[in-house]
């Protein structure tokens, strides 16, 4: 809100420069967000006089201080900070006209929506220009100036917090205001000139036939003020702050007064607005103002009283201020504040709609004393702080995964639904309701997308080669049950080397195996053993190159290479390769406690071996057979070479195994192992269909 | 004479022939040695004994000499073998951190050491959690600030992780420490300093006896980790409706160290967070004696701490996921 500070000074006095108490008062929590300075050629471009400059604050209004939105709000709060009080405007009016309920009947036929409405009538005036002073606090403001009587609804709203509206007398069917919900159908066409449907339980103020305003948002366009108007009705209300911010948002229409009416405005000023209304109007365009407002108001609003015990005042801030100390504070902010056997008893006025009880005023004396000089100090007891089990664990993968040379990257939940499409699981996406834009309108489902994305945007900004890895929750919907987990994702493209001048281009170069080779490392470093590959298929892999990960009889994560035509849709060149691992799953197939096995004391023998086996064969089933039949000898097999080509059958592969012969008891001979390995083979060739080269 | 050859010898080749020449089995003082039986027995005595002396010093020189030429030879070796120690090494991609997880795990670790236990907690949330518990009226302007994307009716992306607050008080008994960090959502357009997406850390204890000046200390002492020794907290009112008294932190700027510039906009200040005395409400929804307990919060956003501590001017890098810019930090 903009704060002219020349119209301050009508109401306190400003006794210190103005940046010292711009700042007092952001420091009381009435932050001066800005501070402009009007010139001359400002207001005169806007209409106004030109002859004179101002500086103006702009303040930033907490949505509880619904009475800091005028300017007497803004000079109250400066009472404490200047040391004095506030001086309201007199409202002194000469009234002449019979009493304005001669003119106009006023019903309120829902209370609970419109607590207050004062209606008071002048008659006979004279619609024209403001005068320069006006206009100029308007534009200082940030107000276009209309007319003498519309800039009077204004000012008067600006300068109380009371917003303001002004009726042509004479249009308003049958001398009537009811303030009712409108009624199926009925339309309006308000000032700015849009035609507004109404629905059934929006407010609106009518006269005998129609509404004639939105009650406490706009006017209508047919009892506005116009040059012909001659009298006036000046409704000075209070309505339900709920009821007006539900249909202004409704509507799509915020203005001054609904802004104030959702920050809820004081009741017990309506009268006073409305008079200081009718008396600027009479000094700036004449007429005559009835004797006395019509004022419905059922249920008055009181002041309410709270204590406030000051040992709990202390206790909450940790200070240890004197009750007397604490009763002044209170009574500069005009709550007035009495001790009563050591209790602050106090009257907390009805502008101060936010404060409703103790813990309220413990904030004011808080807020005037100043936080500034509140001490500092930590908790008395203390506590152990730890770490979240998950929070732990995905240190630990971060770490692994940094070491197998991938870059840890963060991607957004909130994604384009074909993502989810892609994944084959757009049945079980979360949709936003009310998304930015379309290409945001899911949360993810699967990290692998989010992470085939970067690998293209970072192709399309000249990394052609990289590994990245996210740890991050995916979100899913099963029937009614909506849940979210957290996932395990890498993906790689490219050379893996940093530098590899002179060496084979391609010995590091992204592809299944070493994709595999990152899942295996990181399931290795969490001391993971005997997980199983087997294949399977995934909309978002390759056909014949994908497999799940399998420790025990879990299922834990799936792996392989991306589909062509995933990477197309995704614009990922090259042969991009990537795995996910459901995070609880691999959380607790991980051993808490790595035990020790005591290192082999006897030495090991070795022998490689080229298995010579059909395509179809797979690796795991070789390996398998020389582990079970190697009298539990045999403590290693590793893959030393595939082969296929001219020196064996076209349909059939050769495996180079090493093997690694160890007993845990004694040195084995030659004789021994050359026993065991002639009954690998016979099991190679029973099982697994083998021939030897 | 020999002696000379011996130390003029310039290859071990050539000591070798020297050594044959002298002491081989044919060698000069082999056969001088074997004459001794032919000598007068007076004579034989000191004959021996001389010629032996010779041949003590001759292996001692052709020794010491065949060690130096071989010292010779293995440095000639090596020499051959230089390589240009200003080429490239050859490695693969070392992986980094994010930043901002980094940043995310250093906080974390702050409040651990100050004894706080992180909890992790759902991003989608109901009304009831992200607002109603949190003592925001229905249809209130405050929540204005926090426009929310919708699930369904009742389900919502969390707008701030406060959300959690009433989760752990519904299941635990104070004392509490508690903290959570993570993703929250805002319907904001996208821009240098906002998105729709940002992280935040929010912090609570409900406790006997725990004052404002507490919350004002705790701060204080997560700045000076954070920040470092010379940053000042300072607190000014402000409202949020589960704190009651509500105030906003800020920290001195550490671009300019409170002088004022760009960064803080003159002020010489940088908000960081939001904080406040836990509402009576609050405590009371969650069905802790409010008399008997008090009880602070606080909650801030992370990104503005990487982006202030390295100097990052744009919020979008951090999800963008651009290597160039990842590989930097």
């Amino acid at each position: 809100m903009k704060v002219p500070t020349e119209w301050l000074k009508d109401y306190i006095e400003l006794n210190a420069p103005l940046d010292e108490l711009a700042h007092k008062l952001t420091m009381a929590g009435l932050e001066v967000e800005e501070t402009i300075k009007l010139s001359r050629r400002d207001f005169a471009s806007a209409g106004g006089s030109g002859t004179r400059d101002e500086i103006v604050w702009d303040v930033k209004v907490t949505p509880n201080r619904g009475d800091w939105l005028s300017i007497t709000g803004v000079a109250r709060e400066l009472g404490p900070i200047v040391g004095s009080r506030l001086r309201m405007p007199s409202v002194d009016v000469v009234e002449t006209a019979p009493p304005s309920s001669e003119f106009i009947s006023i019903n309120i036929d829902d209370p609970q929506l419109c607590r207050r409405y004062v209606g008071v009538v002048i008659r006979n005036v004279k619609i024209k220009k403001s005068p320069g002073w006006l206009k100029d606090r308007l534009i200082a403001a940030g107000m276009r100036p209309i007319n003498n009587v519309v800039d009077v609804t204004n000012y008067v709203m600006l300068e109380l917090g009371q917003p303001l509206h002004a009726f042509d007398l004479r249009l308003l069917h049958g001398a009537q205001i009811i303030v009712r919900r409108a009624r199926e159908g009925e339309t309006i066409t308000t000032i700015d000139g849009v035609e507004r449907e109404l629905e059934q339980d929006m407010l609106v103020i009518a006269d005998a036939d129609r509404p004639v305003a939105i009650a406490g948002i706009m006017g209508g366009a047919d009892t506005e003020i116009s040059e012909q108007t001659q009298d006036i009705l000046i409704e000075s209300a209070n309505f339900n702050s709920t009821s007006i911010r539900r249909t202004a948002k409704r509507l799509n229409m915020v203005t001054e007064s609904s802004y104030r009416f959702e920050r809820q405005v004081d009741p017990s000023i309506a009268v006073t607005a409305a008079m200081r209304a009718a008396q600027l109007i009479y000094e700036l365009g004449g007429g005559e103002i009835a004797r006395g407002a019509v004022d419905v108001y059922p249920t008055p609003v009181e002041p309410l009283t709270l204590t406030v015990r000051p040992h709990r005042a202390n206790a909450i801030l940790g200070t240890s201020i004197a009750s007397a100390d604490m009763a002044g504070y209170l009574n500069s902010l005009e709550i007035n504040t009495s001790v009563e056997n050591g209790i602050l008893k106090c009257s907390v006025p009805t502008f101060r709609s936010d404060i409703t009880r103790e813990i309220d005023l413990i904030e004011e004396i808080g807020r005037v004393y100043g936080y500034d000089k509140l001490p500092m100090t930590l908790p008395r007891s203390s506590m152990q702080g730890k770490d979240s089990p998950e929070g732990a664990f995905r240190d630990k993968l971060r770490r692994i995964l940094m070491s197998c040379g991938a870059q840890e990257v963060l991607t957004h939940s909130l994604v384009d639904g074909k993502l989810a499409e892609l994944a084959g699981k757009a049945d079980i996406r979360l949709v936003v309701r009310n998304p930015l834009s379309e290409d945001l309108d899911s949360m993810r489902v699967m990290l692998m997308p989010n992470l085939l994305q970067v690998l293209a945007r970072n192709q399309a900004f000249g990394t052609s080669s990289l590994s990245i890895f996210e740890i991050g929750k995916i979100y899913y919907r099963n029937g009614d049950e909506i849940g979210e987990k957290l996932s395990v994702a890498g993906a790689m493209v490219g050379s893996q080397w940093k530098r590899a001048w002179s060496l084979p281009p391609k010995a590091l170069e992204a592809d299944f195996f070493l994709c595999k080779g990152v899942v295996e490392s990181l399931l290795d470093g969490l001391g993971i053993a005997g997980a199983r590959f087997a294949r399977t298929e995934n909309p978002l892999l390759h056909p014949t190159r994908a497999a799940k990960i399998i420790v025990g009889d879990r299922e834990i994560g799936i792996l392989g290479e991306i589909a062509p035509n995933v990477a197309d849709i995704l614009d990922v060149r090259g042969r991009p390769c990537a795995f996910e691992i459901d995070f609880e799953s691999l959380m607790s197939v991980t051993p808490d406690v790595l035990k020790y096995r005591e290192v082999p004391r006897y030495p090991a023998l070795y022998r490689h071996l080229a298995v010579v086996v059909s395509d179809g064969v797979d690796y795991q089933d070789v390996e398998q057979t020389v582990i079970d039949s190697g009298r539990g000898l045999i403590e290693e097999v590793d893959l030393l070479d595939l082969y296929k080509g001219e020196q064996i059958p076209p349909d059939r592969k050769s495996l180079t195994l090493s093997m690694v012969f160890r007993s845990p008891e004694r040195t084995l001979t030659d004789e021994e192992v050359n026993t065991v390995l002639a009954e690998v083979k016979e099991a190679l060739s029973r099982n697994v269909g083998a021939s030897f080269r | 004479m020999a002696l000379r050859r011996v130390l003029e010898a310039t290859s071990s080749a050539e000591l070798d022939s020297v050594e044959i020449e002298y002491l081989g089995r044919k060698g000069e003082l082999t056969q001088r040695l074997r004459q001794v039986g032919s000598l007068p027995p007076e004579m034989r005595k000191e004959f021996g004994q001389t010629v032996n002396r010779i041949k003590e010093e001759l292996v001692k020189a052709i020794a010491g000499r065949r060690e130096t030429l071989a010292a010779a030879e293995v440095s000639v070796r090596l020499a051959k073998e230089a390589v240009d120690v200003t080429l490239p090494g050859r490695f693969y991609q070392v992986g980094r951190p994010h930043v901002l997880v980094e940043t995310l795990n250093r906080i974390k670790q702050i409040f651990i050491g100050l004894g706080y236990e992180i909890v992790e907690m759902p991003e989608v949330e109901s009304y009831k959690y992200n607002f109603a518990a949190l003592n925001y009226p229905e249809e209130h302007p405050a929540l204005d600030e926090q426009m929310s994307f919708y699930i369904t009716d009742e389900r919502l992306l969390r707008t701030h992780t406060t959300a959690y607050q009433h989760r752990v008080m519904e299941k635990r008994k104070p004392p509490m420490r508690v903290c959570t960090l993570g993703k929250c959502y805002r319907v904001d357009a996208v821009d240098a300093t906002h998105g729709h997406t940002f992280h935040q850390v929010d912090c609570f204890t409900v406790d006997h006896g725990i004052t404002m000046a507490d919350l004002k200390g705790t701060l204080q002492q997560f700045a000076t980790e954070m920040f470092g020794k010379r940053v000042e907290v300072r607190f000014r009112p402000d409202f949020f409706p589960f704190v009651e008294p509500g105030a906003e932190v800020a920290v001195t700027c550490t671009i300019c160290g409170g002088k004022g510039c760009s960064v803080c906009k003159g002020s010489g200040w940088l908000e960081l967070a939001g904080a406040g005395m836990i509402h009576p409400n609050v405590l009371e929804t969650a069905g802790i004696d409010s008399e008997e307990y008090t009880g602070f919060a606080f909650g801030f956003g992370v990104e503005r701490m990487p982006m202030l501590i390295h100097g990052i001017n744009d919020l979008r890098l951090f999800m963008e996921n651009d290597l160039r810019f990842l590989r930097q930090l």
